[in-house]
């Protein structure tokens, strides 16, 4: 019910000029540049900075198989980190949210405190167990099980380390918040009626959570595709993925306006993939209608 | 069904214990090896304290710690104080629900492509590179943030409350800042805490938009990482960490339920 004698709430004393502050902000410096370098990549500019018409020529040479078959593995990169930190992610938000109890906050406390850490320290970390004479290839020797050190470095495994290892806490946290909100007496009620575990988890749990599932799958997948820093320096420079690609364009001399178009180019492949994996994601999740 | 229940639980102990090996193992074999005596790859040797005086006495590194605290801070700053003039706004009746979607933008694009947009932006209106130029893209990172969280926390506030301050004759004004505000203030904080770490640990947008001449932590440890390892890198972690812990501390004490990514 509505107070008919309430003073009259809006005071024309303050008008938009308390609320424009970040509109304004967020127009000038993310809609601004973003369309400015849609714009770039559509223009000819002449030696001279001067413009000198539309051409489409950059994109153009962007679409070439070998750009190409940078976008496919940038996206295969992103897809499968995504998929194997929600192979991790799921049971651990389960374990925390459901069964964690006391234990919970604690979890997530541990969770948290890397995840918070500068991520150059982890990729440094990282080369330190995973170096030719690291902590890996000593423990691994020292019980027996190999006889010779492993090169882990520079290789596709020790990028997926790294990026599982930094991308983790982006799938946990929604999954977990989603299991949190999830009522667990439906499993007991689904077993009590006679489903398997895996019926329970498939039917019920699963499509519960999609919330959570897709917010995690595309934090994970949104960012990796455009990640440069751990394919670069866990990768060594063998592997091209789009961050790479994109950071040597745009710091390049004279190259800047190639980077742009191909910021675009990729952007709108991160674009349809995302659509695609989106339902690609509700179809693998949500049960099958029986007709 | 009794043996069932334990086989389950040994496996989500076991599942949990290699999990956060996995994310402690590299963390603790560095911290170990921040006291070793010799340089790695040299195996253990004696306990010292020799990579922490190093670290102490290096002067670009405590000159780019300086500079990610004062971007970390302004962005937080500025965000967040952007933050609760919209809230204001919201309170004298205005309609922010169109503009929220405004402000989703920045999780559903790669930072890598906001950092590249920001630099052509900045040369285009022939901005120099700095820290200024840092301040102004963390900012939007932090709007992000900000924006959709404390605006869902006010929605959540009960609007009785409000009415009640204007039944009993506070002004618009007086409202705000003695019922809106204070009832915000716990959400207020730890999103201003998350904005922080994330400025703090940013690396991306700096790597693009600090330019050359002005170093942030994140372009500190990338050099050092170029160059080749040094202990005093593991020596760094260790303070690094301990911050991220306090960070960690005071994000959990304040209790609040504000999504964290």
């Amino acid at each position: 019910m509505k107070l008919k004698f309430l003073p009259k709430q809006r005071s024309s004393e303050f008008p938009f000029t308390f609320g424009a502050p970040a509109i304004i902000w967020q127009i000038l410096f993310f809609y601004f540049p973003l369309l400015i370098i849609v714009v770039t990549s559509f223009i000819n500019i002449s030696e001279l900075g001067e413009i000198e018409g539309v051409t489409l020529k950059k994109i153009a040479l962007f679409l070439s198989p070998t750009y190409m078959k940078v976008i496919l593995s940038s996206m295969l990169l992103g897809v499968s980190n995504a998929v194997i930190c929600l192979l991790v992610a799921y049971p651990l938000a389960y374990f925390m949210a459901i069964r964690g109890k006391k234990h919970k906050n604690l979890l997530l406390f541990l969770l948290i405190i890397p995840f918070w850490t500068n991520f150059l320290l982890h990729v440094y970390a990282w080369f330190f167990v995973l170096e030719r004479d690291g902590f890996l290839n000593t423990l691994l020797l020292k019980i027996g099980f190999i006889h010779e050190p492993i090169h882990f470095l520079n290789s596709i495994f020790s990028i997926m380390v790294m990026m599982v290892y930094y991308y983790l806490p982006f799938m946990v946290l929604p999954i977990y918040s989603s299991l949190e909100r999830f009522d667990s007496r439906l499993i007991e009620a689904s077993l009590d009626l006679g489903a398997s575990w895996f019926q329970t988890f498939r039917r019920i749990m699963l499509p519960l959570t999609l919330g959570g599932i897709r917010a995690g799958f595309f934090l994970v997948y949104i960012p990796s595709f455009g990640e440069f820093a751990i394919p670069e320096l866990m990768g060594g420079d063998k592997y091209m993925f789009v961050g790479s690609v994109v950071s040597h364009y745009i710091l390049g001399d004279q190259t800047g306006s190639l980077g742009a178009a191909f910021t675009v180019v990729a952007c709108i492949c991160l674009l349809l993939s995302a659509v695609g994996l989106f339902f690609l994601l509700n179809k693998i999740i949500l049960p099958k209608r029986k007709k | 069904m009794k043996n069932q229940a334990k086989t389950a639980k040994i496996a989500s102990v076991t599942l949990l214990l290699f999990t956060y090996l996995f994310l402690y193992v590299p963390i603790i074999v560095l911290l170990v090896f921040s006291f070793n005596s010799e340089s790695f790859p040299a195996p253990w040797k004696e306990f010292s304290f020799k990579w922490y005086i190093e670290l102490f006495h290096s002067v670009y590194l405590w000159e780019s710690f300086l500079n990610s605290l004062v971007v970390a801070a302004s962005s937080t700053l500025i965000s967040v104080v952007m933050g609760i003039f919209l809230i204001f706004y919201a309170l004298q009746g205005g309609r922010i629900g169109n503009f929220l979607s405004l402000f989703y933008g920045n999780v559903v694009i790669p930072e890598t492509v906001l950092a590249v947009s920001l630099l052509g932006f900045f040369t285009l209106m022939s901005i120099p590179l700095g820290l200024t130029t840092l301040v102004l893209a963390h900012t939007v990172l932090g709007l992000g943030f900000v924006i959709p969280i404390v605006y869902a926390k006010f929605l959540e506030l009960d609007p009785k409350l409000t009415e009640a301050s204007l039944v009993l004759g506070a002004s618009p004004i007086q409202t705000f800042f003695k019922v809106t505000l204070p009832l915000l203030r716990p959400s207020l904080i730890s999103t201003g805490l998350l904005v922080f770490i994330i400025s703090f640990d940013d690396f991306i947008l700096a790597y693009f938009c600090a330019g050359s001449s002005s170093q942030t932590i994140s372009l500190y440890i990338m050099s050092m990482l170029r160059s080749g390892v040094s202990p005093v890198v593991n020596a760094l972690s260790a303070v690094l960490l301990a911050l991220s812990t306090l960070f960690a501390v005071l994000f959990f004490s304040l209790k609040t339920k504000v999504r964290i990514v």
